[in-house]
């Protein structure tokens, strides 16, 4: 778990903040972005281990990022966890398709968020099994 | 003899009474005449001549007899086809015997004339009374087929053989047909492929026989896409078999649209609303799971919540706050405020948003009179909208100008905030005021619910008697700005005015102050 790589992507420079916060005191190393340009190029770049993506963002939406991830050979690996504030706007089949591993909608839990960022590392084999804390309290 | 007037006359028959009358009279005629020749022979007195005078007494009073019969016998049939005539008139006259004297039949016949007069007269009224019913008629199909031309709705009426009866100028206007063709012209003729589901649903429709049917059809047309929603009404007959179909068509496409704008508006909205939501309970988490590390991160996030709550709040007050002045239930309360004091006032507070964008507020406060007669709540969502939409829509790294100037000419105050954004095209310029409107450069980058602006519009222009304007350049950014009359200026002028007259007159020297 410590030393995991996450790339943050959102428009909303408090809610990168937090995140941020978040996931730093719990070991995490964050790089951030902000629109989903710039989050491609570092993903390219630094290689994350996980992606936390807003759904709307300026120049390149969070959707746009994901097929632009999936596919590319380097990239389309990463796991994926989206944030929404419209809660029906990625449908399951549309997840399903580009392998997001979660979408959680805004207003979000930092605490849900990190529970979803050790799931969906310990899924796709990053990291060992997740303590059950981080997801109660 | 007189057997053959009758006979001669064809339908009029003597009746028994004149054939014994003139029968009786022939008969005493040839018995005067036995008589005279009797009395003759008597006298020995038979000579030529007075045979010759006798026979021409004779023979002229037997004519003379048939002669006064046969008029006798025409006036009588004159009389009774007058009768005829007039029983149509429902008029009965009185025919006269035959026994009739001249003078009774004289009578007879001028009361004839009297009534088939009066007959006449009252027909003549039937006539000019049925040619008035006639043209008011005519009158009351013109403006019934008026009616129907002019209806902004496209009807249109076909038969059961898919012959056109009628169609109103919309409908000639919406297929592309003259409305004045040739009757019973089929409907396949004046309607083209785009319409083919209305001709399939008005053709299932007269078969199914129901009353009426409707539903919405939208046409292919390839400059814009129209909505219409569609009546088909069948028209019966007396034995309840369908003799044709009504077709009325309402265009729903604006209708359409609307609902549309409505439904991205409530996800742009609930869009804007979550955004600052959201960060107020992920810091309000934060803070209980004592995620922060110093006071001083605690102060910060307590800051952002604080912050993202104003947000929240402006963003409602500009929901709120458009539907109260369009609904017309708005009061305003105005009195004599700085602008540049409400400039400054809002910035204070969008100083930390600017800065997390990183862009940087370029201001200058006019130290002249620049009061207007405004509400000062209004006037503050007026900058606070202008202000922060320079901010939003700007690059990071860029400045937003904010600058007010007062033409003392015009008595005007002019407020103007410039931004270094991505710009309007001009295309987009002139609706940019619009509710819901948003550019088609930002759309899907920035969020906003596209009320900010029709709000500055609403308050300035409707509530203030003021006037907002914007100008761009694509690339260089932006001018959004308003011009309101400078306060009271003529009030301050006239008080002022007074005060002098009050102090030439000492002795009326209180009361106004």
């Amino acid at each position: 778990m410590v030393g995991k790589r996450v790339l943050i992507a959102d428009d909303e420079i408090h809610i990168v903040h937090v995140v941020t916060i978040k996931l730093r005191n719990n070991g995490y190393e964050v790089i951030t972005a902000e629109n989903g340009s710039e989050a491609y190029d570092l993903a390219c770049e630094d290689r994350p281990d996980i992606i936390i993506t807003d759904y709307q963002m300026p120049i390149m939406t969070g959707i746009d990022l994901v097929e632009k991830l999936r596919s590319n050979e380097q990239t389309k690996e990463i796991p994926v966890i989206m944030l929404t504030a419209r809660s029906y706007a990625v449908s399951p089949e549309q997840r399903e398709h580009l392998g997001i591993h979660n979408c959680l909608s805004k207003p979000f839990s930092p605490r849900e968020l990190l529970g979803n960022v050790e799931d969906a590392l310990f899924q796709t084999g990053i990291a060992p099994q997740p303590s059950a804390v981080s997801l109660v309290d | 003899m007189s057997m053959g007037i009758g006979e001669g006359e064809g339908d009029l028959k003597l009746r028994p009474r004149q054939y014994l009358t003139l029968v009786g009279m022939t008969v005493a005629v040839l018995l005067a005449g036995m008589l005279v020749l009797q009395v003759m022979h008597h006298y020995q007195r038979f000579d030529t001549p007075w045979l010759v005078v006798l026979a021409g007494v004779y023979v002229c009073a037997v004519l003379g007899t048939l002669v006064l019969g046969r008029r006798v016998l025409r006036l009588t049939k004159a009389i009774q086809q007058t009768r005829d005539c007039l029983l149509a008139c429902e008029t009965e006259i009185v025919i006269p015997p035959s026994t009739a004297t001249v003078d009774e039949l004289t009578d007879a016949i001028h009361e004839a004339f009297q009534a088939s007069s009066n007959a006449l007269h009252r027909l003549q009224m039937e006539v000019d009374d049925i040619r008035l019913r006639a043209q008011l008629l005519e009158q009351q199909k013109r403006n019934a087929e008026a009616i129907i031309h002019s209806l902004r709705d496209p009807v249109f009426v076909v038969d059961e053989l898919d012959g056109v009866i009628m169609a109103n100028k919309a409908a000639g206007r919406l297929f592309a047909f003259d409305c004045h063709f040739e009757e019973h012209k089929l409907i396949d003729e004046l309607i083209g492929e785009e319409a083919s589901e209305l001709v399939t649903f008005m053709r299932q429709t007269r078969a199914s026989k129901v009353e009426a049917a409707r539903r919405q059809i939208a046409f292919s047309d390839p400059e814009r896409p129209w909505v219409f929603d569609c009546i088909v009404s069948c028209v019966s007959d007396d034995t309840d078999k369908v003799r044709g179909t009504a077709v009325v068509l309402h265009d729903v496409t604006r209708e359409r649209e609307i609902s549309q704008i409505k439904n991205d508006f409530v996800g742009y909205v609930s869009h804007e609303l979550k955004t600052p939501l959201a960060s107020i309970t992920a810091y309000a988490e934060m803070l209980i799971d004592d995620e922060a590390d110093d006071e001083a991160m605690r102060k910060e996030f307590y800051s952002v919540i604080q912050g993202q709550a104003t947000r929240l709040n402006r963003l409602i007050e500009n929901i709120l706050n458009i539907s109260r002045i369009e609904s017309g239930l708005f009061r305003i309360n105005k009195q004599p405020v700085s602008l540049a004091v409400l400039v400054e006032e809002q910035l204070q507070m969008l100083r930390s948003y600017a800065e997390d964008r990183h862009v940087q507020i370029i201001g200058r406060t006019p130290i002249i009179f620049d009061q207007v007669d405004a509400d000062r709540d209004m006037m503050s969502q007026v900058i606070v909208n202008l202000l922060s939409n320079a901010i939003k829509y700007n690059h990071p790294g860029g400045s937003v100008r904010v600058s007010i100037d007062v033409d003392e000419a015009r008595s005007l105050v002019c407020i103007k905030v410039e931004d270094t954004g991505v710009g309007i095209p001009p295309e987009d310029l002139e609706q940019v005021f619009d509710k819901f409107y948003r550019s088609s450069l930002n759309e899907n980058k920035v969020e906003g619910t596209g009320l900010g602006l029709n709000l500055v519009k609403q308050i300035v222009e409707k509530l203030h008697g003021g006037r907002v304007f914007a100008q761009s350049q694509v690339g260089s950014g932006s001018v959004f700005g308003f011009e309101l009359p400078l306060a009271r200026k003529h009030d301050l002028e006239k008080s002022y005015s007074t005060l002098q007259d009050e102090l030439a007159k000492p002795s009326m020297g209180k009361g106004r102050g």
